[in-house]
C-alpha cells in the first residue's frame, strides 16, 4: 500500500509538471500576445515593448519558465497583464464561487439522479424505468447555455422569481447568495444528473444481485430498508466518483454557466484570460485545475478503497 | 490506477460499476447468435426504438437537406426578418436577417451531425489503439495513463480556443478540438475492456498457446471490445454535438454563413426575448437529436451488456 | 420569393402562432408570459442625453447599481487602455477639462480654456483653488505637473501619444500650469478632457507607485472603495469633494455583466438601475417597457472595412506591393463602396438604431462639414461595371477577417449578401479579438472589419490610421497629399481652417477608399425611472456621479 501511494504521488507530480510545461509553451504559441490584447485600440510599438518588458515576456523561454516555477513555489503566481491584480488574489476570489456552484449543482444532480437511478433499478424493465431513464437523458441532452437562457428569460425576467445574473458572496448575505445560485446550479446540475442516475442504476443493480443482499433478504430485511441502506451507500460512491471524474467537466460546464449568469468564477476567469492572452492568469488557472484534478483523483482512489474493499483488491491486481 | 473505468471530462457517460473482475466469465457466444440477441433486446427497449427512429429521420433529413430545404440556408431577405413560424413560405419562421429557419435547421443538422461523427472518428483513431496498447502491454500503461491524466487535467477550452486561434474557425477544427477532448474517455473505456478481456480464460489460453500479441489483440480483444467501443462512440456523438454548440456560443464554431444548430442558437441568443422561436426551434432540434443519440446509446449499452441476461 | 402578408388579418394569425411558440417553450421551462415583439420597432434617430437631476425631486443617499458591459482594465488613468475604465473614472477622477452634451470642451479642474501663445508652443492652463484629493491632499498646479510628467515618462504610460510633443510642464504658481510644446499641437485640449487630464494625488502616487491602480486617489465626487476581479467595483461619496452639495448618492456599485441581453434583463428585473451599451436588438423592447428610459447619443467613432493596400511586412514597416487587384486598384475598392447599402445594413442588422457613416468624422463633431459628410450612393450596377473596367473576375473573391462577436458576425453576413449584388463573393473569416489584432498588425489579411471608438479631435480618428507610418495604419496606406493636409490640420489653431482641411482630407480618403466607412454606433444606455440625473454624452461615458434616487 505504501509503495502504491508513493508511486501515485510521483506520477501526480510528473503530470503536474507536464501540464504546466504544456500550457506554458501552448499559450505562447497562440497568435497575439498579452501586450497586444491589453493595449487593444491604443497600441503603439513603444508601449507594447514596455508592457512586454514589464512582464518579462522578452526573456528566453527557459528563464521565463524557471521564474514562473520559482515564484509559484513561493506562492507568487504573478499579476494579470490586463488588470495588474495579483493572480493569487483573482484565484482566491474566483474559486469559492465555482466551488459553491459545483457543490450546489452536485446536490441538484444527486437529488434527481439518485432518485431516478434507484427507481430505474428497482423497477427494471417497467415503464417507470423508462420514464426515469428518459428524464435523466433529457437532462444530458439539453445545451446548458440554452437552458440558462430560457430560464433567465422566463423565470428571472418574465416571472421575476430569481435574479437574472450576478453574485453575492455567501459571507455578505447567505440568502441572496443562494438565490443567485439557484438557476445556475439547476442548469449545471441537470447535465450531471444523468451521470449520477446511470451510475446509481448500475451499481444498484449490481448490489441487488449481490450475494450479501440475497443473504440480507433471506434474513428477512424488507425491501424498503434494503433500498434505503444501499441507495445511501451507492450515492456516496457516486458522489465520490463524480467529484473525481467530473471535476474537469464541471469546470468546463461552469465556463458557460458562469458566463451566462455573470458569475465571477473560475470558468469565466479562464475564458477571459485565454481571450486576453493573459499568460500569468492562464498559467495560474492550469496550475490550480491540474493540481485539483490530481489531488481529487488521488483522494478518490483512497476513498474508494475505504468504501469498497473489493476495489482495493482489484486495484492491486492491475 | 484503481478507478480505471472512468469518464472523460464533460462526457457524462456511464461508469460501469464492475471493476476488472471477470475471471469466471465464459467465452462470448459466436457472433451471429450474439448479434441476434442484441437486436432482440434492442427491439424490446421502447426508448431505444424511439431514439433509433428519430436518428434515422434526422440523418435522412440532413442528407437530403439540399432537396428538402425550401431556400438556400444563407439566403438573406432584408424585407422579411423575424417572420413567426407558420408564415406563408416560412414554416418555422425567419431569423434576424430574414433567413428561413427550416432551411437552416436542415443544413445545421447536417453540420452538427458531421461535427459529431468527425469528432468521434478522431477519438476512435487515437483512443482505440492507445487504449488497446495501455490495456494489453503493462509497460505502455504507465506512459499512456500519464498522457490521459495530462489531457484530463488540462482545461479543454484552452485547447479549443487555441485551435481556433491558430487554424481559424471551421467545422473541421471544431470537430478536431472536440474529438481531441474525447480521446481520454475512449482510451479509458478501451483500456479497461482490454484489461478485462485479457483476464478471461479464452484469451489467457490463447496467450499461453503462444499466439502473437497483435494476433491476440486483433482476433480476441478488439472484436470483443467492439461493443464497448460502439457504445462509447454512440454516447460521444451527442457530447460532440453539444460541444459544437458551446464552441459556437463562444464564437469558435463553424464559419458563417453556414449554419450549425449551435451557431443558430448563439445568434438567436441576442434576440431571444424579441423572437423566442429563433432560439427555441434550433434548441429543440439539438435536444431532440442528442436525446435520440443518448436513448439509443443507452439501449445499446443495455443490450450489449452480457450481464443483463444473467439476471 | 414569397413575402409574408402584412395585412391586419395576417397579423392576428401571426400573434396566435407566436403564442404557439411560447407554448412550446413552456414544455421545457416553467412558463411565464413574455411579450413577443412584432418585428423591428420604428426607426428613431433623435438624441437623448438625459437630464440633470432635480435637487427637489431626489433623495439624499442610497446606492446605485450600474451594469457595466466590460471589465475595466487598470484603474490608473495613466496606464489604463480600456474605454470602460473611463466609465468608472468618471465618478472618482475629475479631469482638467470635460465635455458637455454638445461635445464642447468645458473646464472642470481647470478654471478656463487654455491660453495658447501666438506661436502655438506655450499653453497656459489656470487651475482650481481649494479642491482636495480624496486622501485630503490639496489639489494644485504642482499636482498637475506631477501627473502629466508621469504620463510622459512612465514606461507603461498609455497617454504619451495623446499628449503630443510636450517638452516641459511647469507650475509657476499653485493655480497656473504652463505646458511647452516642441511644435503646435491642437489636439492637446481634447486629450486633457480625457484620461490624460485626470490628476492623481501626489501623496498616493508616492505611497503606491506602480500599484496606484489598486487604490486610485483623485479629485472626484466619489472615491474608490474596492474591486473584486471580474465582478464589481465600488465607489462611495467623497466628503472632500469641492462640490459635494451636488452629490446625492452614497455609493455606486459597478457590476460587470458582459452579455448584452443579460444587462437588459437586469435592468428589467430592477437588479441594476443603469446599463451601458445595450444591444440594438433589446432597445425596441426596452423602450416599450414601462419604467425604463433609453438614452441615445451618436458616438464619435466609426465602424468600417479596412483593405490591406500595402501592409506587406507588418505594422511599422514601409508599405509594399500586396499584389492583389483590391490592394492595387482603387476601382475595386470603389466598387466595394458602391455595393454597400448602408441604410439597409443598419436597418437590418441594428434595427435602424445606428447611423450610416461615410467618413471618420462624426456629424456631431464641431469639425464636421458638408465635405466631411459626403457619401457614395448605393449602386450595385455601377459596382459591377467598375469591376469590369478593372478587368477582374466576377464575382470577385474577397476574404474579410472579422471579430467573432455576435454583432459583427451578423453585420458580416448581411454585408456578404449585400456585396453579392455588386459582384463580390465575400468570405467571412471570424477570429477572436487577440488573433485579429495580431493578424492585422502583421498584415495577414485581405480586408478586415473593425472600428474605432472615436475621440473628440478628428486628428485622433484619422492620422493614426491613414497617415503614412501611423501607429495603427494597418492598411499600409501612404498618400503624401493626405499627409500634408493632416499635418496642416494638426498644427493649425484656427477652427475654421481645420474644418476646411478635414473636409479636404475626407475627400482624399474617399477618392482612394483604403477604408470604407460603414456606420457609426450609438451609445445606447438604459436607465430605470427611479433614478434621475444619469446622462450620456457623445463620448459614450455614463455620467452617473450627480444622479439621485427618486425613491
Amino acid at each position: 500500500m505504501r509503495a502504491y501511494l508513493l508511486r501515485r504521488l510521483w506520477q501526480s507530480a510528473l503530470t503536474l509538471v507536464l501540464a504546466t510545461i504544456v500550457v506554458f509553451l501552448g499559450v505562447r504559441a497562440l497568435p497575439g500576445d498579452p501586450a497586444l490584447a491589453f493595449a487593444g485600440e491604443e497600441r503603439d510599438p513603444a508601449s507594447l515593448a514596455a508592457i512586454r518588458a514589464q512582464y518579462g515576456f522578452d526573456d528566453p523561454l527557459l528563464l521565463q519558465y524557471g521564474t514562473f516555477v520559482a515564484n509559484s513555489l513561493q506562492g507568487d503566481l504573478g499579476r494579470s497583464t490586463r488588470t495588474d491584480i495579483p493572480v493569487t488574489e483573482m484565484l482566491a476570489a474566483a474559486l469559492p464561487v465555482t466551488l459553491e456552484l459545483a457543490v450546489l449543482s452536485l446536490a441538484v444532480a444527486i437529488v434527481i439522479g439518485v432518485g431516478a437511478g434507484v427507481l430505474a433499478a428497482v423497477r427494471q424493465g417497467r415503464p417507470a424505468e423508462w420514464a426515469a431513464n428518459a428524464v435523466a437523458l433529457l437532462g444530458l441532452s439539453v445545451p446548458n447555455f440554452w437552458l440558462g437562457l430560457i430560464l433567465i428569460l422566463y423565470l428571472a425576467v418574465g416571472a421575476g422569481l430569481f435574479p437574472a445574473s450576478g453574485y453575492v458572496p455567501f459571507t455578505e448575505d447567505p440568502l441572496a447568495n443562494l438565490h443567485h445560485l439557484v438557476l445556475p446550479a439547476l442548469v449545471l446540475g441537470t447535465g450531471l444528473a444523468a451521470v449520477v442516475m446511470r451510475q446509481t442504476r448500475s451499481s444498484m443493480l449490481e448490489a441487488l444481485g449481490a450475494d450479501y443482499i440475497r443473504t440480507a433478504r433471506a434474513k428477512g430485511l424488507g425491501p424498503g430498508a434494503l433500498i434505503g441502506r444501499h441507495a445511501l451507500r451507492n450515492s456516496l460512491v457516486v458522489v465520490v466518483t463524480i467529484v473525481g471524474l467530473q471535476l474537469g467537466g464541471l469546470i468546463s460546464g461552469a465556463v458557460v454557466t458562469e458566463r451566462i449568469f455573470g458569475l465571477p468564477g473560475f470558468g469565466k476567469m479562464t475564458l477571459d484570460a485565454v481571450f486576453q492572452r493573459d499568460y500569468p492568469v492562464i498559467q495560474g488557472v492550469v496550475l490550480v485545475t491540474a493540481s485539483a484534478y490530481i489531488i481529487v483523483n488521488f483522494l478518490v482512489d483512497l476513498a474508494y478503497s475505504l468504501i469498497d474493499p473489493r476495489i482495493r483488491v482489484a486495484g492491486a491486481a492491475t | 490506477m484503481t478507478t480505471s473505468e472512468t469518464t472523460p471530462p464533460q462526457t457524462p457517460t456511464v461508469v460501469p460499476a464492475r471493476a476488472g473482475l471477470g475471471a469466471a466469465d465464459p467465452p462470448p457466444p459466436a457472433a451471429p447468435v450474439r448479434r441476434r440477441r442484441v437486436l432482440r433486446r434492442l427491439r424490446r427497449n421502447p426508448l431505444g426504438v424511439v431514439g433509433f427512429t428519430i436518428l434515422a429521420v434526422a440523418v435522412v433529413a440532413a442528407v437530403l437537406a439540399p432537396v428538402l430545404a425550401p431556400y438556400p440556408p444563407a439566403r438573406v431577405d432584408f424585407d422579411a426578418p423575424f417572420q413567426v413560424p407558420g408564415t406563408v413560405g416560412y414554416l418555422l419562421g425567419t431569423d434576424d436577417l430574414g433567413r428561413d429557419i427550416l432551411s437552416r435547421i436542415l443544413y445545421g443538422l447536417r453540420a452538427s451531425l458531421q461535427v459529431g461523427v468527425l469528432a468521434v472518428l478522431v477519438a476512435l483513431a487515437v483512443g482505440v489503439p492507445l487504449g488497446l496498447a495501455a490495456g494489453y502491454f503493462r509497460a505502455l500503461d504507465a506512459v499512456i495513463s500519464r498522457f490521459t491524466d495530462l489531457m484530463l487535467a488540462f482545461p479543454f477550452l484552452i485547447l479549443a480556443v487555441g485551435l481556433a486561434a491558430i487554424r481559424g474557425a471551421s467545422l473541421g477544427n471544431a470537430a478536431l478540438a472536440i474529438g481531441i477532448s474525447q480521446i481520454p474517455g475512449m482510451i479509458r473505456v478501451v483500456r479497461s475492456e482490454t484489461l478485462r478481456l485479457k483476464g478471461l480464460d479464452f484469451v489467457a489460453a490463447s496467450i499461453v498457446d503462444g499466439a502473437g500479441d497483435l494476433w491476440v489483440l486483433g482476433r480476441h480483444v478488439l472484436p470483443n471490445a467492439l461493443s464497448a467501443i460502439i457504445v462509447q462512440a454512440t454516447v460521444t456523438i451527442p457530447v460532440a454535438i453539444l460541444g459544437e454548440a458551446v464552441l459556437s456560443f463562444l464564437g469558435l464554431g463553424i464559419q458563417p454563413p453556414s449554419p450549425s444548430l449551435g451557431t443558430m442558437l448563439s445568434e438567436a441568443q441576442q434576440y431571444a426575448a424579441q423572437a423566442p422561436w429563433t432560439a427555441i426551434v434550433p434548441g429543440l432540434a439539438i435536444v431532440v437529436v442528442t436525446l435520440a443519440f443518448n436513448l439509443f446509446g443507452d439501449a445499446l449499452r443495455d443490450a450489449l451488456d452480457p450481464r443483463a441476461s444473467r439476471r | 420569393m414569397s413575402r409574408p402578408p402584412s395585412l391586419p388579418a395576417g397579423r392576428a394569425g401571426r400573434r396566435a402562432l407566436a403564442a404557439t411558440g411560447l407554448a412550446v417553450t413552456c414544455l421545457i421551462a416553467a412558463c411565464a408570459p413574455v411579450q413577443p415583439a412584432e418585428g423591428p420597432a420604428e426607426e428613431t434617430t433623435g438624441q437623448s442625453v438625459g437630464e440633470p437631476a432635480d435637487a427637489g425631486a431626489v433623495e439624499q443617499g442610497g446606492e446605485l447599481v450600474v451594469a457595466l458591459s466590460a471589465e475595466p482594465d487598470r484603474l490608473d488613468p495613466v496606464t489604463s487602455r480600456s474605454l470602460y475604465s473611463r466609465y468608472v473614472f468618471h465618478t472618482m477622477c475629475e479631469k482638467l477639462y470635460d465635455l458637455d452634451e454638445d461635445t464642447e470642451i468645458v473646464p472642470q479642474l481647470a478654471t478656463a480654456l487654455p491660453e495658447v501663445s501666438e506661436d502655438g508652443l506655450t499653453v497656459t492652463i489656470p487651475v482650481r483653488e481649494g479642491a482636495l484629493f480624496a486622501d485630503g491632499t490639496p489639489f494644485d498646479a504642482a499636482a498637475v505637473k506631477t501627473t502629466l510628467e508621469r504620463s510622459l515618462s512612465a514606461e507603461t504610460s498609455a497617454r504619451r501619444g495623446e499628449l503630443g510633443p510636450i517638452t516641459s510642464v511647469e507650475a509657476p504658481d499653485p493655480t497656473t500650469v504652463v505646458i511647452t510644446l516642441a511644435e503646435p499641437f491642437a489636439p492637446l485640449t481634447a486629450a486633457l478632457a480625457d484620461r490624460a487630464g485626470m490628476i492623481l494625488s501626489p501623496t498616493a502616487l508616492t505611497a503606491l507607485g506602480e500599484d496606484f491602480a489598486t487604490a486610485p486617489v483623485c479629485v472626484g465626487p466619489f472615491k474608490f472603495v474596492n474591486r473584486v476581479a471580474q465582478n464589481s467595483i465600488e465607489v462611495e461619496r467623497d466628503p472632500n469633494y469641492y462640490d459635494a452639495d451636488r452629490v446625492f448618492l452614497d455609493r455606486i456599485t459597478y457590476r460587470i455583466i458582459t452579455d448584452a441581453s443579460i444587462r437588459a434583463a437586469n435592468l428589467q428585473s430592477g437588479d441594476a438601475q443603469v446599463a451601458d451599451t445595450l444591444s440594438t436588438q433589446d432597445v425596441p423592447g426596452l423602450r416599450d417597457t414601462e419604467g425604463i428610459t433609453v438614452l441615445e447619443t451618436d458616438s464619435l467613432g466609426y465602424q468600417g472595412v479596412t483593405f490591406n493596400v500595402g501592409n506587406v511586412d507588418g505594422l511599422g514597416t514601409p508599405p509594399g506591393d500586396v499584389g492583389t487587384p483590391v490592394a492595387n486598384d482603387p476601382r475595386v475598392r470603389e466598387a466595394f463602396e458602391l455595393s454597400v447599402d448602408r441604410e439597409g445594413l443598419v436597418q437590418a442588422v441594428f434595427n435602424g438604431l445606428y447611423s450610416p457613416a461615410c467618413s471618420p468624422i462624426s456629424p456631431d463633431s464641431e469639425f464636421s462639414s458638408d465635405a466631411a459628410q459626403a457619401c457614395t450612393e448605393f449602386d450595385p450596377a455601377r459596382s459591377r461595371e467598375l469591376l469590369e473596367e478593372a478587368g477582374v473576375q466576377q464575382p470577385y473573391p474577397l476574404s474579410m477577417i472579422v471579430s467573432n462577436n455576435p454583432d459583427t458576425l451578423r453585420l458580416a453576413q448581411a454585408l456578404q449578401a449585400n456585396l453579392e449584388e455588386g459582384g463580390f463573393a465575400l468570405s467571412i473569416e471570424p477570429v477572436e479579438y487577440s488573433s485579429l489584432l495580431d493578424q492585422q498588425d502583421r498584415g495577414d489579411f485581405e480586408s478586415l472589419q473593425l472600428g474605432w471608438s472615436g475621440r473628440v479631435d478628428p486628428d485622433a480618428n484619422i492620422t493614426n490610421f491613414l497617415g503614412t507610418g501611423g501607429g495603427q495604419n494597418v492598411a499600409g496606406y501612404s498618400n503624401p497629399e493626405l499627409d500634408t493636409v493632416l499635418e496642416q490640420a494638426r498644427t493649425s489653431t484656427d477652427t475654421q481652417e481645420r474644418v476646411a482641411l478635414y473636409g479636404e482630407a475626407v475627400s482624399l480618403i474617399q477618392a482612394d477608399d483604403p477604408i470604407v466607412y460603414l456606420y457609426r454606433q450609438r451609445n445606447l444606455s438604459g436607465v430605470t425611472d427611479d433614478v434621475q440625473g444619469v446622462q450620456v454624452f457623445p463620448d459614450g461615458v455614463l455620467r452617473v456621479a450627480f444622479a439621485g434616487l427618486t425613491g
